[in-house]
């Protein structure tokens, strides 16, 4: 799994357009949207090489900020100049981000690298930390975060039980565990379209695009030997979580998971 | 046991061992059932399985043990109790859940359990009014049974219980405006008029109201159109007290009673007329 990903670390984004033509972007909005993260929020993103889930949880909360800002400030209509004085004082203390922070952990040195110059090239400098790590043995204490995301990675976890019961350790009480991952399509007609798309055109792509056609094979059988949605479901209860219920994105083609440490 | 294999019996064995001890911390049943009713509606796009309650304790991590004590749906209400407190700084949305949640230990992140509109908050205060409105008409009921307490007039019956009920709303009053508008979303409406209807069923039934004819539709529509009306001119009034509002409502108890005075008033009147033509047709005939 490794080597997979060395291989493919520098082509990962470009990659993941072709294949899915573009519309991993949406998929990866959905989830943080789902999210729904407040100022403060404090994130682990496991497997998250590239930061795509990590910047866009930052865009998120700068937006909820702005808007929390905004209402702050039309309250300001009504009182005093002391008043108003006061409170430009505490803004200069409260960064943009609401000390909201993401931790962004992956298994692989050069997908770190990759997200790492992404982030410099795209402007992100607060909230961000990078992080070497096994999801199945993560190098985090207890009762630390408040969301943990895996977007499209826990299909090359070994042991998923494992990265689970991870995932319940360095929750906080009250947190919650969000899983972005492919899953099963029980549309009949659909499920033949997408064989099709599977085997045939993206280890096609993976050669052209990246020079590697037997990396994509791997992730097309990887997707197909993956638990469907129920079975994952069954495997996060086992975990500990509750609340556990997935939604089905484009049919099944894609299915987000979510349990809560209660 | 895997629940998987016996999806219905388990639902049905897991939903009664929830909805037991719930039960407890309940008054009225119409309060009840329209708690458990705004409790169902699946989170999600899939239909969920709900193997909770009686659940093996998987968690012997941590101090999560309390935890496992309460039900989901108990911890789900104390997180809403906890974020009302919240309501008027943040109005009825996912922060102000965030907000309650943090001050019972967990993580903002639990916000998540619920609709990022707030709309299970706004359900939530709501069934809470009601039970609270229950209570107090119920106490009511039992001073003047003891003797303690004149029976009042019917007028001054209805307007009493609809001004208790809306001083629920004044330490909310600025966001409430908006929590109307998400309880008319498609979504919401079956909850929250499930909710509206046994409010004011709560009302006649501790005024006296005995009645299973006609007039039982009469009356609820009746009432249920005061306390829409007189709520919706609190939301714009600013006098002191809201006596405008009080002065309103006085005034449309008023002309309800009124109108059922002139409707029995018409209904004699119909009898008598009827009466006439019989015996000018008796007449004519001879």
């Amino acid at each position: 799994v490794y080597q997979v990903f060395e291989n493919v670390a520098k082509k990962y984004d470009v990659m993941n357009d072709s294949m899915t033509l573009g519309i991993h972007r949406v998929w990866k909005d959905i989830l943080v949207h789902k999210m729904n993260p407040c100022p403060g929020t404090l994130l682990l993103d496991v497997a998250g090489g590239t930061g795509d889930i990590a910047f866009r949880f930052i865009n998120y909360v700068r937006s909820v900020q702005q808007r929390q800002l905004q209402r702050k400030l039309k309250h300001h209509q009504n009182l005093s100049w002391q008043e108003i004085f006061e409170s430009y004082q505490n803004d200069k203390f409260n960064n943009s981000l609401g000390d909201s922070q993401v931790v962004v952990c992956d298994i692989n040195r050069e997908m770190l690298k990759v997200g790492k110059q992404k982030a410099q090239h795209l402007g992100y400098s607060e909230g961000l930390s990078w992080v070497l790590g096994n999801a199945e043995e993560l190098p985090f204490d207890d009762d630390k975060f408040d969301v943990y995301t895996i977007a499209f990675g826990i299909r090359n976890v070994t042991r998923i039980d494992l990265a689970l019961q991870e995932a319940y350790r360095v929750l906080k009480p009250g947190g919650r565990f969000l899983c972005l991952e492919f899953s099963h399509v029980s549309n009949p007609l659909l499920s033949r379209l997408y064989d099709l798309y599977s085997f045939q055109v993206i280890p096609v792509l993976g050669e052209v695009i990246a020079g590697d056609w037997r990396s994509y094979q791997y992730l097309v059988e990887s997707i197909r030997q993956f638990p469907p949605q129920e079975e994952l479901k069954a495997m996060i209860e086992d975990a500990g979580f509750f609340k556990v219920d997935y939604e089905n994105l484009n049919f099944g083609i894609v299915a987000i998971h979510s349990g809560f440490k209660l | 046991v895997r629940c998987q294999q016996y999806p219905p019996l388990c639902a049905l064995q897991a939903s009664a061992a929830l909805r037991a001890p719930s039960d407890e911390h309940k008054k009225e049943p119409w309060a009840s059932s329209s708690q458990q009713h705004f409790d169902s509606p699946p989170a999600g796009h899939q239909p969920e399985q709900k193997p909770q309650g009686p659940h093996p304790s998987y968690t012997g991590q941590g101090g999560q043990e309390s935890e496992d004590y309460e039900s989901e749906e108990q911890l789900q209400h104390r997180i809403l109790t906890a974020a009302l407190e919240f309501v008027p700084e943040h109005g009825w949305t996912a922060e102000a859940i965030a907000e309650g949640a943090k001050t019972l230990g967990l993580s903002v992140a639990a916000a998540g359990l619920f609709h990022s509109d707030g709309s299970e908050l706004i359900l939530h205060f709501v069934s809470e009014c009601n039970t609270k409105l229950s209570e107090l008409l119920r106490n009511e009921q039992k001073l003047v049974q003891l003797g303690e307490a004149e029976k009042k007039p019917i007028d001054e019956f209805l307007r009493d219980a609809v001004e208790a009920r809306l001083r629920m709303l004044i330490p909310y009053i600025e966001k409430w405006p908006q929590a109307l508008s998400v309880l008319l979303l498609p979504r919401n409406i079956p909850s929250s008029l499930t909710l509206l209807t046994s409010m004011i069923d709560d009302i006649w039934h501790y005024a006296g109201d005995q009645s299973t004819d006609f007039n039982w539709y009469t009356r609820r529509a009746v009432l249920t159109a005061i306390y829409n009306t007189t709520e919706l001119v609190m939301m714009q009034d600013s006098s002191p007290g809201f006596e405008d509002t009080w002065r309103f409502l006085e005034n449309r108890v008023a002309d309800a009673m009124t109108m059922s005075n002139t409707a029995t008033q018409v209904q004699s009147t119909g009898e008598a007329v009827v009466q006439g033509l019989m015996g000018a047709a008796v007449t004519v005939s001879n």
